[in-house]
């Protein structure tokens, strides 16, 4: 089998994967160069995946990885800042998502970055249990448990934020 | 996959916001990047070549006298003098990168912060060195040090370090191995200022400072290799590193890793010495768990590799089931056509059929999911009457029907005894996954993971050590 199409991958898939890289890192430039070392470590190892089908699962597992050690970078330049604190959205972005989904979004990003590669895999990928499993390298249990704690994480996180909100408000 | 009960909506909200989120990324943003092309290999470079002369002249001729070790890497450079050499002093019009924020801290030790800059040499493909430049508080007078970093794109300090304990600060700076797929090692780079000049301080044991998944060496085999899981940070104004203390099994391709989510490993304190070389203390000992690391207690261990839950559920001939295969919706039933033949139906395999060979087949109502590579079906096919058969049947990648995935590599599939009289036994998981384990001289067993290593092969991979008071009950199993 000849080796996948690089450019024809390219083409087809960036903009869903730099789409996934902004969910999990919540900066449009962090996640273009995710995404853009994700295709240059494919490119670079043509020989690692020789089934275009397979190559998207690829490069989806180095999105998330990249990802994940973009946020650790960045956590550990900024002195082991806590989580919240990481990567707040852009003026633009927040200017233009609204309150409701800005709420969420700013929740999610105070999840432990698993718990967040989980949710966005299932919730906005639409990955199975199996495929999320065997993009992150846990066990399908290690999926469901994950899952079901990041909910009530994110549960949590609306509540502080909210109530976070609230207050300011009655200053 | 769940459903929520204490706040009922709180799948679509995150349903919404996410794709509300990811829509702001519009086609018209993305960057005209040019689309990704192979490139040669990076000793190919004449820019390489001519960072790493510059840069291994300007580092080895303090750092490398008295050090001894294996060959390194960037031995293609001429040989040091035994005296610290200038750098040419190139790239003081090159511009800092976009992403790459100015580092602030003590170099001279007299108080005051430096502000230290990251030029970038200008390259196709930004991959070039990185000029280091800074004016010392102390004497006016500029300082400056060149070095490669695998890309000159948003180069950001890590918080300092005073690794010598002589109350100035050490800059941290770090690799990126573009040419690395996930989990490709990259390593910190500390500039300390020596003579008015920015000098790398070389780890004695580069390996052991690096982070990511770093293989062993010679123990590559033709389907896998071992790697020690690594990490370094700053803690305090300290450079710490971890390795794990065994070495994990990583597929040939590098998509794999058998890591357990639970392992013990080494933390080393890196201090720099008079010679200019960062030499690890005394290990100390945590255990990493997921996302966080505790300490570490008198029987603290890696995690048992998962085997110890088998998948049972079967069914016949004139029997069929949904596949419990994690939500992908794929149905199989047994018909007799003559012969026993497996029927799946579901997305892309509207009754693929498949000729089973095993006496008396059992087809499993869980499916070994981690040995497709996408969506497709996935079966395991068991004998009620021979313990030593067993086949994995799934959908081809072109949906054109079903295959057998054939095993190859250092041990069989199924049930019975090796050439050299050593029991083993294969098993499902409930998780789905396929593992063999093989007896030892000890009374403990080796276990196993079968991937895939191909269109239509799966090979075993080494899982770890664990010992079964019944290895026919795998939930009897333990520590050894």
């Amino acid at each position: 089998m000849e080796p996948v199409d690089i450019t024809e991958l390219y083409a087809a898939h960036r903009l869903s994967l730099v789409r996934l890289a902004v969910l999990l890192v919540d900066d449009f430039a962090s996640a273009e160069d995710v995404v853009q070392d994700a295709f240059a470590a494919l490119a670079r190892r043509p020989d690692a995946v020789r089934d275009t089908s397979k190559a998207l699962a690829y490069l989806r597992v180095s999105v998330v990885n990249t990802a994940r050690s973009a946020l650790r970078r960045r956590r550990t330049a900024r002195a082991y800042s806590p989580p919240h604190d990481l990567s707040p959205p852009s003026p633009e972005d927040a200017a233009v998502l609204a309150e409701e989904h800005r709420e969420v979004i700013t929740a999610l990003h105070r999840l432990a970055p698993r718990q967040r590669e989980v949710l966005v895999l299932r919730y906005w990928s639409n990955l199975s249990e199996a495929e999320i499993a065997r993009t992150l390298d846990i066990s399908q249990g290690t999926v469901k448990s994950t899952a079901s704690r990041a909910l009530v994480a994110l549960e949590k996180a609306m509540t502080a934020t909210a109530g976070s909100s609230s207050g300011k408000e009655e200053r | 996959m769940t459903t929520h009960d204490t706040v009922p909506g709180i799948e679509e909200r995150l349903r919404a916001a996410l794709a509300a989120r990811a829509e702001l990324v519009r086609p018209e943003d993305l960057e005209p990047l040019t689309p990704v092309v192979e490139l040669r290999p990076r000793w190919q470079s004449p820019w390489v070549l001519l960072a790493t002369a510059a840069a291994v002249l300007l580092v080895l001729g303090i750092v490398f006298q008295g050090v001894s070790g294996g060959p390194r890497s960037d031995e293609i450079a001429p040989k040091p003098d035994e005296q610290l050499q200038l750098p040419p002093d190139v790239g003081r019009d090159w511009k800092a990168d976009d992403q790459s924020e100015p580092a602030r801290l003590d170099l001279d030790g007299d108080g005051t912060k430096e502000k230290v800059e990251f030029l970038a040499e200008p390259t196709d493909e930004r991959d070039g060195r990185t000029r280091v430049q800074t004016t010392l508080s102390s004497t006016g007078e500029e300082a400056f040090g060149l070095v490669e970093l695998g890309t000159t794109i948003g180069i950001n300090a890590l918080d300092p370090i005073d690794a010598d304990s002589d109350g100035d600060q050490e800059l941290v700076l770090y690799t990126t191995d573009l040419d690395g797929g996930p989990g490709a090692p990259f390593e910190p780079v500390v500039l300390d200022l020596r003579d008015g000049l920015l000098v790398r301080a070389v780890p004695d044991d580069p390996e052991l400072l690096a982070s990511g998944d770093v293989a062993v060496p010679g123990s590559e085999t033709e389907y896998y290799d071992r790697v020690h899981l690594q990490t370094f940070g700053v803690d305090g104004a300290t450079l710490v590193s971890t390795r794990s203390v065994n070495a994990f099994a990583r597929a040939a391709g590098g998509m794999t890793v058998l890591r357990p989510e639970s392992y013990v490993v080494d933390t080393y304190e890196w201090t720099l010495d008079d010679q200019g070389v960062l030499r690890p203390g005394e290990p100390g000992c945590l255990v990493q768990v997921p996302e966080a690391t505790t300490p570490c207690e008198s029987d603290s261990a890696d995690d048992l590799p998962y085997v110890t839950t088998e998948s049972t559920d079967t069914i016949g001939v004139g029997e069929q089931v949904a596949l419990e295969d994690g939500g992908l919706g794929y149905r199989a039933r047994v018909e007799d056509q003559g012969g026993p033949t497996l029927v799946v139906d579901g997305p892309g395999a509207e009754g693929s059929v498949y000729g089973l060979n095993v006496p008396e087949p059992r087809v499993h109502v869980v499916s070994p999911g981690y040995l497709v590579g996408n969506d497709a079906a996935s079966v395991l096919v068991t004998s009620g009457s021979d313990p030593g058969a067993m086949e994995v049947v799934v959908q081809t990648a072109d949906q054109a029907g079903l295959v057998r995935l054939r095993p190859v590599g250092e041990i069989a599939l199924g049930s019975g005894s090796t050439a050299d009289g050593r029991a083993y036994r294969s098993w499902l998981t409930g998780a789905g996954v396929l593992v063999t384990a093989v007896a030892g001289d000890d009374g403990s067993w080796d276990a196993w993971q079968w991937v895939r290593v191909g269109d239509t092969e799966i090979a075993p991979l080494p899982w770890g050590t664990i010992c079964f008071d019944d290895v026919e009950d795998p939930t009897s199993g333990r520590a050894c």
